[in-house]
């Protein structure tokens, strides 16, 4: 359980046991998002979904947004040579860059209202990978510190931000990752909210050595690229 | 297993009362008044927001599926606990948010699915709490139909009878309260 990879590939996911049986249609998720705020988890998440499932990834522009820097429109790596065949893809993945107040997400196959937040469509996508885990107490606490990177880390004061900070020291002086003795969605975010804030290297100790873990794990590349 | 849900009375947590109202025959939590709303799970786990503590009360009673029945419910939940979290309180954007909910309302009785879930008790708490919504309520139909037939069911009368009276503005007439 030190490696997420490895561990989620022991145990891969079953995309029909999560998403319902297949019904032949490709299984499409649209992520709207402001090229102003990238958002860094979904990029993470969409890398480790290219290394379980057979992902047509595409990137468009929309017309409410002027330009995007190239880094952005390359953010979800080079086009798939067999793109032009649908059927042979598990998933597809859109990312729309598009001048949107909050990141939304429609997922084409169910009958599911338009997600939106960081925050909800990373449990989405990370549930597409990993189950959650079982325990209620240790499900919530991931969900917890989920919500407070999301709104305090990445969006909230100085002041918020540090107070965060200081949790986070404090819960990494306990237990090797965020949310206890396994790698969590709640590390997944929390990393990506301190790279956002620009606060790593004012991060306190235990907030360090555990980022040095983090990307130890090699699946933070495409939050490292566009900082 | 009985849990302890202390409660700022001043700004009550609607939400995850009513929460522990609806699991109360599977699981036992005594709620007291106090200075910070928390729920205490263990010694090193303590919940003080409203949706964690939401969270994890509808995961230890899976059976009412109140977090959803498969993982697309359990994101839509997600979706409107943030929903009413973040664009339900204050007043700025208030009839923007409202609008989503009467399209999302349109055609459904429940927002996610067809029972009740934490994303109907969270929408709802929002508005019984926003001083707003009773002078904006009328312009959005399907909200009022939803909101007022929730309104009417017993966890939902009793929650909101008990808890929101302290939610009045001051006026000359209850300020002696104070």
């Amino acid at each position: 359980s030190q490696s997420f990879s490895s561990a989620a590939l022991k145990s891969p996911t079953d995309l029909d046991a999560v998403l319902g049986k297949d019904l032949g249609a490709l299984r499409d998720i649209v992520v709207n998002a402001n090229p102003a705020h990238p958002p860094l988890s979904l990029l993470v998440l969409h890398g480790l979904l290219c290394q379980h499932y057979r992902v047509l990834s595409s990137v468009h522009v929309h017309s409410s947004v002027a330009s995007v820097p190239p880094q952005l429109m390359s953010c979800l790596g080079p086009r798939h040579p067999d793109s032009y065949a649908r059927h042979m893809f598990q998933l597809g993945f859109t990312l729309i860059w598009k001048n949107v107040p909050k990141v939304q997400m429609k997922f084409s196959i169910q009958n599911m209202c338009p997600i939106e937040g960081e925050a909800n469509i990373a449990r989405f996508l990370y549930k597409l990978l990993v189950p959650y885990p079982s325990d209620p107490a240790v499900a919530t606490l991931v969900d917890s510190w989920v919500d407070t990177a999301f709104f305090q880390l990445a969006e909230g004061s100085t002041k918020e931000r540090s107070a965060v900070l200081r949790a986070l020291n404090s819960a990494l002086g306990r237990s090797p990752w965020v949310a206890g003795s396994e790698y969590s969605l709640a590390d997944m975010a929390c990393y990506c909210c301190v790279m956002r804030s620009g606060s790593a290297s004012a991060a306190p100790a235990n907030v360090q050595r555990w980022i040095k873990s983090c990307e130890n794990l090699g699946h933070f590349k495409p939050a490292k690229m566009l900082q | 297993m009985a849990l302890n849900l202390t409660i700022n009375t001043t700004n009550p947590p609607l939400g995850a009362l009513l929460a522990a109202e609806h699991v109360k025959d599977s699981v036992k939590v005594s709620v007291e008044e106090g200075k910070d709303t928390r729920l205490h799970v263990s010694d090193v786990i303590q919940f003080s927001d409203c949706n964690s503590i939401s969270r994890y009360l509808a995961r230890v009673a899976p059976a009412l599926g109140l977090y959803g029945s498969n993982t697309m419910e359990q994101t839509e939940v997600d979706h409107w606990l943030e929903f009413s979290a973040q664009r339900l309180c204050g007043n700025s954007g208030l009839a923007v948010a409202l609008a989503e909910l009467d399209k999302a309302l349109s055609l459904r009785t429940f927002l996610v699915g067809h029972s009740l879930t934490l994303a109907d008790i969270s929408v709802w708490a929002s508005l019984k709490g926003h001083v707003e919504w009773q002078s904006q309520g009328k312009s959005f139909s399907h909200v009022s139909r939803w909101f007022f037939f929730l309104n009417s069911q017993v966890p939902f009368s009793a929650v909101g009878n008990k808890y929101t009276k302290k939610h009045v503005p001051l006026t000359k007439s209850n300020s002696d309260e104070k």
